[in-house]
């Protein structure tokens, strides 16, 4: 009988968790260890903040799935990794905090024999001051969409931005990045576009002055470079096309930018020509940076090798080229294939939760030394195919021994889907519906671009739009593990 | 003044991007053009998950 443990219930952790329940016979424990008693899907809480959707249309409760699929579900946090375990057994554990299942605040130590890191990241609002409210959490001046919850209080304070609008009251809506190191530019991109679509039904867009603010140094990096795509029998740049979405809709932008501080009313920032500057507002959106969960790792002894495992930004290390250097030495192989942790081959990561070896946009830092630059993206579609290549080579590990072949999922191999709406209903809205292949782009083998421009296209209207209501059924179904879900691709 | 280029004149930013048109925004929400593209965006997407897999 083998263990494995998927720490974090998330995209990534979900599809490894279900998957190697499917794979593993009954003999084997999958155990699931995660802060959140529901399930939420992240890309529809877009929809939840202009209140379009409720939350209880994004979220669903994992109990009664995981039971039903004969996971162990353990609703708490995992603390610490021990993976030489200690003084008195060499065996691996882990040690977590229940945060539910009416144990709240007990401690617990879980051995294991396969370990799978899924926990995504720590929505780090405190990296900017004001941002967060100093305990971790999100602060009073701004509103996020990060979770389902975010969501229904950014509805609500939208809502009153639109009451006053109504009256009459001139009104600044702000929507972008929160720091100079944030990805999900794509959720804020949605966002701002749903509020401006939700604005217009409302007969108040005259009413609000939108605008974009964002650390990507030219509009239509997305944290990825940027793209080139195929629109109109075209080949162009996503800054064009990124420009002509924010034109259309009379939404200026600040770019290369590094929020630095957020008051009431008001953020500060610093651009990457050095120079400072200040935009007010009524209503703002900010995504917070991403950092790792903040997991900690011990030897035997008890001595601290959370460096080892981890990288300086609390993501664990796997097999990627971390020492590649300078950027004109990135290539697409320094990418992880595995994401097996170098040191402990039992100890995958997945999802957000694993440390990429650089970022993909082009590194920049202000004349006085800031970074700004945006980090890679490593959400959706990526996260689930990596979650279920990773299930897929602890289950061989598992069933055909420890010198079984390794499923391989580099996101410099890998595509991706994105659907940006604007809008809910089925006729009224549009939405930008874009592919890239692949992710990171690979300037060995697609010169020019670094990808492939018949699969890396971008396209606006309802079409987009119908793909976009389809995902959100069929991935909530998906997850719910409902009749055939194996065969809706991540 | 057609819309495009009402925006066009809005801010300094917009003047060095495109705009689209009104034939062009027509074509987003016309339903049968609209139910093509479905097609052939489903088509293409499917081709880029299973590149992936």
């Amino acid at each position: 009988m083998a263990r494995l443990i998927v720490m974090g219930g998330g995209v990534s952790g979900h599809t490894a968790a279900t998957f190697a329940r499917k794979w593993l016979g009954d003999e084997h424990e999958v155990v699931v260890v995660t802060p959140n008693s529901q399930w939420n899907w992240i890309p529809s809480n877009i929809w939840v903040g202009v209140g379009q959707l409720a939350k209880e249309d994004v979220v669903f409760s994992l109990a009664p799935v995981y039971e039903k699929a004969g996971i162990d579900f353990k609703q708490a946090k995992a603390v610490s990794i021990h993976p030489h375990g200690n003084k008195e057994s060499d065996k691996e554990y882990i040690t977590i905090e229940y945060t539910g299942q009416d144990k709240e605040g007990q401690t617990e130590v879980i051995e294991y024999d396969y370990l799978i890191n899924a926990t995504g990241p720590k929505l780090n609002f405190d990296a900017t001051p004001g941002l967060g409210n100093g305990k971790g959490h999100l602060g009073e001046h701004t509103v996020s969409v990060c979770t389902a919850d975010h969501a229904v209080h950014a509805s609500l304070e939208l809502n009153q931005i639109f009451e006053k609008a109504k009256k009459g009251e001139r009104q600044k809506i702000l929507v972008g990045t929160g720091h100079g190191m944030c990805t999900c530019q794509g959720a804020a991109f949605e966002y701002i576009f749903n509020i401006e679509h939700e604005a217009n039904k409302a007969g108040v867009r005259d009413m609000l002055d939108i605008k974009w603010i964002s650390n990507e140094s030219f509009m239509g990096d997305f944290g990825m470079g940027g793209l080139h795509m195929k629109v109109g029998g075209y080949v162009v740049s996503s800054k064009l096309f990124a420009e002509s979405l924010f034109a259309e809709r009379d939404v200026p932008w600040i770019i290369g930018a590094h929020v630095n501080k957020v008051e009431a009313g008001k953020v500060s920032y610093e651009l990457l020509d050095g120079t400072m500057g200040e935009e007010e507002f009524d209503f703002a959106m900010l995504i917070p940076p991403f950092a790792g969960v903040g997991l900690k790792a011990y030897d035997k002894e008890g001595a601290d090798i959370t460096s080892n495992i981890f990288a300086p930004n609390g993501f664990m290390k796997v097999d990627a080229k971390y020492d590649a250097g300078a950027y004109e030495n990135w290539k697409a192989s320094d990418w992880p294939r595995t994401y097996q942790n170098p040191d402990h081959s039992n100890m995958f990561a997945c999802g957000i939760a694993f440390a990429p070896p650089h970022l993909i946009s082009k590194p920049a830092s202000s004349v006085n030394g800031t970074p700004i630059n945006p980090t890679p993206p490593r959400t959706g579609m990526p996260a689930g195919i990596i979650g279920k290549a990773v299930a897929h080579s602890v289950c061989d590990l598992i069933n055909k021994g420890k010198e079984a072949h390794l499923h391989e999922a580099s996101m410099a191999e890998m595509g991706a889907a994105c659907v940006a709406s604007a809008g809910k209903g089925l006729t009224s809205g549009t939405a930008a519906a874009m592919t890239v292949y692949p992710v990171v782009p690979d300037f060995e083998k697609y010169p020019g671009t670094g990808r492939d421009t018949d699969y890396t296209f971008g396209e606006i209207g309802l079409a987009g739009h119908w793909i976009k209501h389809i995902l959100h059924h069929m991935f909530i179904y998906k997850a719910k593990l409902k009749p055939g879900w194996t065969l809706i691709p991540e | 003044m057609k819309q495009e280029e009402k925006n066009f004149e809005k801010h300094n930013q917009f003047t060095l991007t495109m705009i689209p048109g009104g034939f062009a925004k027509k074509m987003r929400t016309c339903l049968l053009f609209q139910a093509f593209r479905f097609a052939v965006i489903n088509i293409k997407m499917l081709v880029v998950v299973s590149k992936s897999h």
